[in-house]
């Protein structure tokens, strides 16, 4: 609470020179219009992406070469092989192949930007969607009763002055990763992150100063300090405009929900807010029925997800130093397909990490053959890399904050794989 | 289908033990009983204004009246024995009507969206190959049309009601105590529609498990918790069985040896689904084996406190003495296997076997572990069954450090965020003198200067849902569509039924109040007040009986005392005043309006949408007018999202 304090000292009423009992906020409007100073230090960003219902891993970064799959996927099987007028795989390393709707991932891969690690997954092995991605957002695969979630953790680890906009999520509840102690925002749309009123500015001006004073004579407390807090981040936000907002760099953002909430994370990280922790969702994933290949559903999903990502890259181009944007789904999706044209739920799956402190251009982790015999249970890719492994070495490497005390992922005594630089 | 029949049987049983059970209390009681608020120096009106900040959802205008009339010991105690009149609740309830169903009614109506795409290609009304292609509309509109031919509804509409009613009761209820239990234990053994597969038990595992048990013995509780299928399946107990070398039967193993055989016979709608159920088979089989998961949270959430003083090895045994603690079949994919099997067997075979059937509870023996077992020194002996369970949350029911963790957390909620020791002490030696009877341990609470003292007054801060129901409470307000209500709970940071992890919403201001959420509880307060909240209907000028303040100041003095009655709020009001009395803030006021071709914000062209064309001509027509009347709906906007308001 103290860090939240110095916020406010440092930041909220000096530099919007409210002064209690003067000019009411409403007669002094232009002076929201002055620009602000910087007032906080650059600091590094994490964005997370859920994709939720289980991405098929198998299907986003193919192992073409493997005549197993070749077997059990005969109607989702893809190749690199240009035959008429097909849409191949985008060959990486002579083994792995992206699909072809993520072709926006292509040059970043190539620039050593973007690692992909497959084999990723839960070593608890449930393949139950709620427990994986409780056990994902908790950190703790084995326990259920973790009433934090490692992003909040990670707030409560970062050890400095944080503001209101420390830890974003851009979704309409509160997702399992941020559940616990360090305070955080979770909103769908930053537009409504003011005081509403069905009438003229002038009379929404009145009631908002009305709230702020009666928060603001409120007997010291929680009450008091985070109502302050609350109409600082107001003054904050009030320059934003989600609707006319123009992305830098000539970034083009897909019309889709992923894409909508990491336009607005751009524009947070734009306004130096302190945003440090950001939050996203991706949906659609559980793919039982005509997954398809090259096009349908499947292709749709990874299609969105790369263009919305690297949408987001592009307008970040004066940040991309401070950035990851890290991905990360349950579970992965048997390897045979199913009698529906789909997949059924599964163990690993793979993940995407951006940014230019990763160990970008390699697909990470260890893959098998996928012969009977190599995968779990007879029928899922296995699990070669627990995900604590990755989602600790992104946060030690890039937001400085180690897991040297297990209390990142309580219970977790695993290393790096060297998907970060340094 | 027993259910239903066998709750109603029972109904009667209850009531008159409760009715027994209170009594004593109540017979022997206003004259005993005396809470000690005059040695904290409240008056008897101040006094029923906290009984009823705590245990109702808020005091509704007049009732601090009410119980001050009737006795606040008298009152308390008949919250306790919860046999109010609810004809008014009744009658709203009346009109859902899937609140009542029973577990297996409920799956043979709300089937899962899955279950429902499958059953539909079964059917042949949907090809297998439409699903997820382009012709979305074409697809939605054959689904739905099953639906209606088959009498199926979506669940989402079995959320909607159990959300709805809970929302009614909690706003009409005379047996508030009641509700306010109701909310916190469910929090307590917090389940969550989050979890697929346990999401369609929760209406009649809140409705059979918890409310009739709020005001009972813990044990009762716990032990009735364990046992339901919500239970069962949000933690996985349902799956945990033993080995098949400690699960075998001395003699034979008849059971377990034709339970695969009658699975793998019993899917045979077409080679698509059936790779689908082998698969789950597959998966259920690998599933096979001791699960922890309600064993350790049984005793680090719902008994002992995770400083309770168990072990590691202590989880794992309990784990095993819980193994075949399961769910009755009911007709879906998971229970038509069990179900195949039992009806070959027959039932009398099974329970000679020990299997124990109570309703939607199943004892499967022939996945029990059968060994010995030691938990908290006590030792299981081999072959304990079904009793060994029972024996097993008895025992942790009655653990001091379960006395402690459940009178601590009672005080938390209805003490302060930090409650004395010496309160919890007090509270605990009831707990187990009492054997956990929960109404004595609340009377001892409210027996205690502890909670008259100013160290508690107003020191909670109101859960969203909460705050929304002492809002509309406070003005009398008719709800005739509460998903509105749950809407705006669901914004400040409460979505009722969906918190994920079992440990239930955390139980602090800390958590409540955070920038987002604290502007969200401003905005419902003036969205309320302005009745632009569809289906929440309230007169103002009624409630102040009908006389008009003559000034915003006036306003604001009159309407603070009537919704939040017994506070002193004179320095609030003094400072508002000041600004709302600004000689010229109507002339600008006015001047606004007129001149309010101004840009609109994005917010006013998303209000403009919701409004109906009337209502949005007569603010075009005379929107200077109209100034006069949002005062008064601003004034009361102001109240609800003041920071006392917030406060309990």
């Amino acid at each position: 609470m103290i860090s939240r304090k110095a916020f406010l000292k440092a930041g909220g009423l000096s530099l919007f020179g409210i002064s209690i009992g003067g000019i009411p906020a409403f007669m002094a409007q232009a002076a929201e219009l002055i620009e602000a100073p910087k007032l906080f230090k650059r600091k590094k960003i994490l964005v997370s992406i859920f994709q939720r219902g289980a991405m098929d891993g198998l299907m986003a970064v193919s192992p073409f070469e493997d005549q197993y799959l070749k077997a059990a996927r005969p109607g989702l099987f893809m190749s690199p092989v240009k035959i008429g007028n097909n849409n191949p795989l985008i060959d990486l390393d002579g083994r792995f192949g992206l699909h072809p709707a993520m072709r926006a991932f292509e040059q970043v891969f190539r620039d050593n930007r973007l690692a992909i690690v497959h084999g990723m997954g839960s070593p608890n092995s449930t393949r139950s969607h709620f427990d994986a991605q409780d056990y994902m957002e908790s950190g703790t695969p084995f326990n259920k009763g973790t009433s934090s979630g490692w992003l909040n953790r990670a707030a409560g680890l970062l050890g400095h002055e944080a503001t209101p906009f420390q830890a974003v999520s851009m979704t309409n509840s509160m997702p399992r990763s941020f559940y616990g102690e360090i305070p955080t925002l979770s909103i769908n749309n930053l537009q409504d992150f003011n005081i509403q009123l069905r009438a003229n500015q002038m009379n929404t001006n009145r009631v908002s100063q009305s709230f702020e004073e009666l928060y603001d004579q409120a007997s010291p407390g929680l009450l008091k300090s985070t109502g302050k807090e609350s109409f600082e981040a107001i003054k904050m936000l009030k320059s934003v405009d989600t609707k006319n907002y123009k992305p830098a760099n000539n970034a083009v953002y897909p019309n889709s929900p992923l894409a909508n909430s990491l336009k607005q994370i751009a524009q947070l990280i734009k306004m130096d807010v302190g945003l440090e922790l950001a939050f996203a969702e991706s949906g659609g994933w559980d793919t039982h029925f005509n997954q398809g290949a090259e096009n349908g559903i499947f292709a749709r999903n990874v299609n969105d997800l790369s263009l919305s990502i690297m949408a987001f890259w592009t307008d970040m181009v004066q940040y991309q130093d401070d950035l990851t944007v890290m991905t990360m789904t349950e579970f992965g999706r048997t390897v045979k397909q199913n009698g529906t044209g789909g997949t059924d739920h599964g163990r690993a799956s793979c993940n995407f990490i951006l940014g230019n402190d990763v160990r970008g251009g390699l697909v990470h982790g260890k893959m098998a053959p996928l012969a009977i015999e190599n995968l779990e249970d007879g029928r899922d890719l296995a699990v070669t890399t627990d995900f604590r492994s990755i989602f600790s070495e992104v946060a030690e490497k890039h937001l400085l904050i180690s897991n040297k005390n297990q209390t990142l992922f309580p219970g977790f005594e695993g290393g790096n794989i060297g998907v970060m630089r340094g | 289908m027993n259910k239903p029949i066998l709750n109603y049987f029972f109904l009667p049983f209850i009531m008159v033990f409760c009715v027994i059970f209170f009594s004593a209390y109540v017979e022997s009681s206003p004259a005993e009983i005396k809470f000690p608020y005059k040695n904290a120096g409240l008056s008897e009106r101040e006094a029923a204004a906290h009984l009823l900040n705590r245990f109702s959802f808020g005091s509704r205008p007049g009732e601090i009246d009410e119980v001050v009339k009737i006795g606040l010991e008298k009152w308390f105690l008949q919250q306790l024995a919860a046999n109010q009149k609810d004809e008014r609740l009744n009658k709203m309830l009346s009109s859902y009507d899937a609140i009542n169903l029973s577990n297996a009614e409920v799956i043979k109506i709300f089937p899962k969206n899955a279950q429902l795409v499958r059953w539909a290609i079964r059917d042949g009304v949907i090809d297998k190959d439409s699903v997820n292609l382009s012709d979305r509309k074409k697809y939605r509109e054959q689904i739905a049309a099953y639906m209606r031919e088959k009498g199926y509804k979506p669940q989402a509409e079995l959320f909607r009601q159990m959300i709805n009613q809970k929302i009614l009761r909690a706003a009409y209820s005379n047996n508030q105590l009641q509700e306010v239990l109701s909310d916190f234990w469910f929090n307590h053994f917090n389940v969550s529609i989050t979890k697929n597969i346990s999401a369609e038990y929760i209406p009649a595992y809140e409705r059979d498990v918890i409310r009739p048990r709020v005001f009972g013995q813990f044990s009762d509780l716990l032990i009735a918790t364990a046992k339901s299928p919500a239970m069962l399946f949000f933690l996985d107990n349902f799956s945990s069985s033993g080995t098949e070398e400690n699960t075998k039967r001395p003699l034979n193993a008849n059971v377990q040896m034709q339970m695969p055989k009658v699975s793998s016979m019993q899917m045979g709608d077409s080679t698509s689904i059936r790779s689908q159920v082998l698969s789950k088979l597959q998966e259920n089989r690998k599933n096979q084996g001791l699960n922890e998961n309600y064993a350790r949270e049984v005793m680090e959430l719902h008994t002992l406190g995770v400083d309770g003083g168990y072990s590691q090895s202590d989880v794992t045994q309990a784990a095993r003495i819980l193994t075949g603690w399961s769910v009755a079949p009911l007709d879906n994919s998971y229970g038509a296997p069990l179900k195949k099997m039992i009806d070959k067997v027959g039932v009398e075979t099974l329970k000679k076997r020990g299997f124990v059937f109570d309703g939607d509870f199943l004892f499967a023996a022939n996945r029990h572990d059968r060994g010995a077992k030691t938990v908290l020194g006590k030792v299981f002996p081999a072959n304990g069954g079904y009793e060994e369970g029972l024996e097993l949350l008895n025992m942790l029911a009655k653990h001091p450090s379960t006395a402690k963790f459940i009178s601590r957390k009672l005080a938390i909620r209805f003490v302060n965020d930090n409650p004395s020791e010496k309160i919890i002490e007090k509270m605990t030696t009831t707990f187990k003198e009492k054997d956990g009877a929960i109404s004595a341990v609340l009377l001892s609470m409210v027996s205690s200067p502890e909670f008259w003292s100013a160290e508690a007054l107003r020191e909670k801060t109101k859960s969203p849902f909460e705050l929304a129901m002492s809002a509309v409470r406070s003005l009398d307000a008719d709800i005739k569509q509460p998903f509105q209500l749950n809407t705006w709970i669901s914004k400040m940071g409460q979505k009722m039924y969906y918190y994920q992890a079992p440990t239930g919403f955390p139980d602090n201001g800390q958590y409540w109040i955070n920038t987002g959420s604290l502007l969200n509880r401003m905005n419902f307060g003036l969205a309320l007040a302005s009745q632009r909240i569809p289906g929440i209907k309230f007169d103002l000028l009624a409630l102040n009986k009908n006389h008009e303040p003559e000034s915003s100041e006036a306003a604001l003095w009159s309407y603070s005392k009537l919704i939040m009655p017994e506070r002193n709020l004179d320095k609030t009001i003094e400072r508002l005043s000041l600004m709302l009395n600004d000689p010229d803030l109507v002339k600008k006021v006015e001047t606004a309006a007129l001149q309010n071709a101004s840009p609109k914000s994005v917010i006013d062209e998303e209000e403009d949408l919701i409004l109906d064309d009337k209502t949005q001509n007569k603010k075009v027509a005379n929107s200077a007018a109209m100034a006069g009347d949002n005062m008064l709906a601003q004034v009361v906007g102001l109240i609800l999202g003041s920071p006392e308001f917030q406060r309990k």
